[in-house]
């Protein structure tokens, strides 16, 4: 399905396809591929380039540019591959015909898009997501959305010179409240004991239909498949790991350039991840959300309200509380980012307050998504180590206590 | 300790045990600020403004207080601080910790790599600094302000705190009234506060007051540029810094004195290469590196170290005022870091360094802060462009040292000098 999907982005600048580059955060997928825009997530190709371990080549590109050190890894990643060139390991990415800026959760957003207006000379249109601090959407944000977005239709009709067809849009929102109760259902399944599923790790993968295909039968089809697999997986006992020992929380973006050797940390100790933040950069479907096709375009901008890190730090809070609680989990562990201020500025507080003030274990470990050089491997595995160790330890004395109170030994 | 404790432990800088020396508190000022209505020139004023500003302990805002007033502290860069001051609030200007501040706890809560003013910010906070402040609030200049808000909401849990949404699409015909709704919501927040409600027509002679307070700068700016040599970088800087602790009305005969009294100085002017300093719009660089700006050869003719100041020309006062200030944020032409900019980066910068007749640009950039960093690279193709020679420098609030920065700005000057 990827492999079809950037193929299908490298055959777009022949075949005289527009594309649209698009955020994660708050997209808006469904209006532009109603419009038979190509849509490219620079941030996926990023996260695509690490994993490949291709984003230092773009990194250092960028940083040659004058991008410093400082700047988030996925900016760098994306005007490095742009200045060279657009080839990936999966294929060509084509040079946007229009800019999406929804701005929700990231300042960096702003920044990345006017630098890539001004040097690629695509039309911008900036989508102003207000900051998410209510438990639910306020209504004055939700119409001046709206707003913004009947601006952004009109703007699309004079590009493509189509008529905007609010029926195929509604039929386009109907396939993604399917494929997003699929998610949803996928993702429950962390709640289970042990967790048939890796709610980071595997996760991260299974997100992308739910981002980038969101609205295609495809999508739906493959959150089918993958639920089905997963019953499987319980009946059969299969689980991510042989014996599951520890049951985490996880927070933050994933070291990308190193996917394989964090997860090997976790799976040393029988870890796994039963819920995680991370997989709801795009929207917080679990929290009850689905666009909702007899509300189309409020239900869009719900929809981009609701991005992971356009959630006050309160709200994150109360989340991942929530998420130790329904997942049964023993600890959180957070993974900072040296370049994501998002994400990160925040983390120490956190780690704090779930310590302090609900008695979770927490490790907060830091590095990079996408320059290979702040992931300091064995930094991170001795961190790692002792910390399952202390976990192992505070269990046996629970169960040793436990056993003592109902009279059997544990030896 | 969590840090809601440290800050309950260590708490307020007015409290000190018997025997423990107090943290702070060196200045003490009365409740009408009249020792800064009672400066006689400027040298006296600005004397005075740098000990405020070294003072970390906030001297007005505790003598505001100590009057029985509340104070309400805002972050950089813009906030429409009219509307506190229409409710009878202080409102003070963050400006960060300054060189003097340890650093030892805010790291942790905050994170490794980021600016010195969101360290220095919150770790004012946890060591009771910051307690006489009733007030935070936060605007969404980036990821770090926004972020900021959400600790500050965990360790002063009874004081007001918002996370200030101003828009960043500037052509849709909702922005005016979401940005209305938005003000709305803080205007409710601080009248908890102040224990009254807001009224129209207290907002208006705000906006009135506030409106001759920007003029004033701007006049005192207009008379740098055309005269640099008679007003230095680093006076109007703390003329300015001044506003960020005094009410206006308070600052105001200040500033028209030095109006008056910097139109008659007699200065020699000096070969001095014209510049703009472009970058410090949120963390302030230290006073010494902004001397040794000029001091190694630069008349600074223009820059972004207050545009909470510059942002908006005059506010209409009739009609409905918080409509009017939510208007003239959408509309203002600032184009600075922290808001997304309709015109090129490169256009703009180049058009600025021309209105201001500058022979080059100096970018002073806070280290960590990706608004400005990602900026300078689209400014300065712009400005290789158009061959206009520029230096980048980076900064922290405790930078000590700046013999290597004297050495690249003397090269710079040369450089422009004799090309
Ligand atoms: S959220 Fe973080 S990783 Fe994503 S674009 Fe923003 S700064 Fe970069
Ligand atoms: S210095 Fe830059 S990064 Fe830091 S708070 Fe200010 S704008 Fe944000």
């Amino acid at each position: 399905m990827v492999e079809r999907y950037y193929l299908q982005l490298a055959e777009a600048e022949k075949a005289k396809r527009p594309v649209a580059y698009m955020l994660v955060g708050g997209n808006l997928t469904e209006i532009v591929r109603s419009f038979g825009y190509e849509v490219v997530f620079p941030e996926i190709v990023a996260l695509n380039c690490a994993i490949k371990h291709k984003s230092l080549d773009n990194i250092l590109q960028a940083e040659a540019q004058g991008y410093g050190l400082d700047v988030c890894g996925y900016v760098k990643n994306d005007l490095g591959l742009q200045s060279l060139g657009g080839d990936t390991p999966f294929g060509h990415i084509p040079k946007p015909d229009l800019l999406v800026c929804s701005f929700s959760g990231c300042y960096v957003y702003i920044k990345w898009w006017e630098a890539l207006a001004e040097t690629l000379g695509a039309p911008l249109f900036n989508f102003d997501v207000p900051y998410q601090r209510t438990e639910k959407p306020l209504k004055e944000d939700v119409e001046y959305m709206v707003a913004q977005l009947w601006d952004f239709i009109h703007l699309l009709e004079k590009q493509t010179g189509r008529s905007f067809d609010m029926a195929e849009l509604k039929r386009v929102l109907e396939r993604s409240r399917r494929a997003e109760e699929l998610w949803v259902q996928y993702l429950d399944a962390g709640r289970n004991v042990p967790s048939p599923i890796e709610a980071y790790f595997e996760a991260v993968f299974y997100m992308f239909p739910i981002n980038v295909l969101r609205g295609t039968e495809e999508a739906v089809r493959f959150y089918e498949t993958v639920n089905q697999e997963v019953k499987v997986r319980l009946k059969e006992g299969n689980y991510p790991v042989p014996e599951e020992k520890v049951r985490l929380v996880v927070e933050g973006v994933p070291p990308y350039t190193n996917y394989r050797t964090f997860w090997d940390f976790f799976r040393k100790w029988g870890a796994v991840s039963v819920a995680a933040t991370y997989p709801k950069v795009g929207g917080l479907f679990d929290l009850g959300f689905v666009h909702d096709p007899a509300r189309p375009l409020e239900s869009i901008a719900e929809y981009s309200l609701g991005a992971y890190v356009n959630q006050s730090w309160p709200l994150r809070r109360e989340l991942i509380k929530k998420y130790v609680h329904d997942f049964q989990a023993d600890a959180v562990l957070i993974h900072g980012i040296k370049s994501c201020r998002s994400f990160t500025a925040g983390q120490g507080d956190l780690r704090d307050w779930l310590i302090h003030e609900t008695g979770t274990p927490t490790l907060y470990l830091e590095s990079d998504h996408e320059d290979p050089r702040y992931f300091a491997p064995a930094q991170i595995k001795n961190r790692m180590d002792a910390f399952f160790e202390s976990l192992e330890q505070r269990k046996s004395t629970a169960a040793a206590g436990a056993a003592a109170v109902s009279g059997v030994r544990v030896s | 300790m969590t840090l809601l404790q440290i800050h309950e432990n260590r708490g307020s800088a007015r409290v000190a045990a018997p025997n423990e020396e107090p943290s702070v508190p060196t200045m003490n000022l009365s409740s009408d600020l009249k020792e800064v209505r009672a400066t006689r020139d400027l040298a006296q004023a600005l004397k005075l403004t740098m000990e405020l500003i070294q003072d970390s302990s906030f001297p007005t805002a505790r003598a505001w207080v100590a009057g029985g007033g509340h104070a309400a502290a805002f972050f950089p860069v813009y906030t429409p601080q009219e509307i506190a001051h229409a409710l009878g609030l202080l409102p003070v200007s963050l400006r960060g910790g300054g060189e003097d501040l340890e650093i030892t706890h805010a790291d942790a809560a905050l994170g490794s790599f980021l600016c010195s003013i969101s360290k220095s910010t919150l770790e004012l906070a946890i060591t009771g600094k910051l307690d006489p402040f009733g007030a935070f609030v936060f605007p969404y200049i980036c990821d770090v302000s926004r972020n900021l808000e959400g600790i500050f909401s965990r360790l002063r849990p009874n004081a007001v705190t918002h996370m200030l949404h101003l828009p960043q699409n500037f052509t849709s015909a909702s922005s005016v009234p979401f940005l209305v709704a938005e003000y709305g919501r803080l205007v409710e927040k601080l009248e908890r506060l102040a224990g009254q409600r807001l009224s129209k027509d207290a907002l208006a002679d705000s906006l009135q007051v506030y409106n001759r307070r920007r003029a004033l700068l701007a006049d005192l700016a207009a008379l740098r540029r055309s005269e640099p040599w008679k007003l230095a970088a680093t006076e109007l800087n703390l003329l300015e810094r001044l506003g960020d602790l005094v009410p206006p009305e308070v600052q105001m005969p200040v500033l028209e004195r030095a109006l008056r009294e910097v139109k008659e100085r007699q200065r020699p002017k000096r070969d001095a290469v014209r510049v703009i300093l472009v970058g410090p719009f949120c963390e302030q660089p230290t006073h010494d590196l902004l001397s040794l700006i000029e001091e190694a050869g630069c008349y600074v003719v223009g820059d972004e170290l207050s545009m909470l100041h510059r942002w908006m020309g005059d506010v209409p006062v009739s009609g409905d005022p918080l409509e009017n200030l939510a208007r003239a944020y959408i509309r203002s032409p600032v184009d600075i870091g922290v808001r997304a900019t309709p015109m090129p980066k490169g256009v703009s910068i180049v058009a600025r360094a021309k209105e201001a007749e500058a022979q080059g640009v100096l970018f002073l950039t806070a280290k960590f802060c990706e608004p400005a960093l990602e900026d300078v690279v689209l400014y300065r193709k712009g400005l290789d462009d158009h061959k206009i020679p520029y230096l980048h420098l980076e900064f922290e609030e405790k930078s000590t040292s700046y013999e290597q920065s004297r050495l690249q700005i003397e090269t710079f000057v040369e450089s422009v000098l004799f090309d």
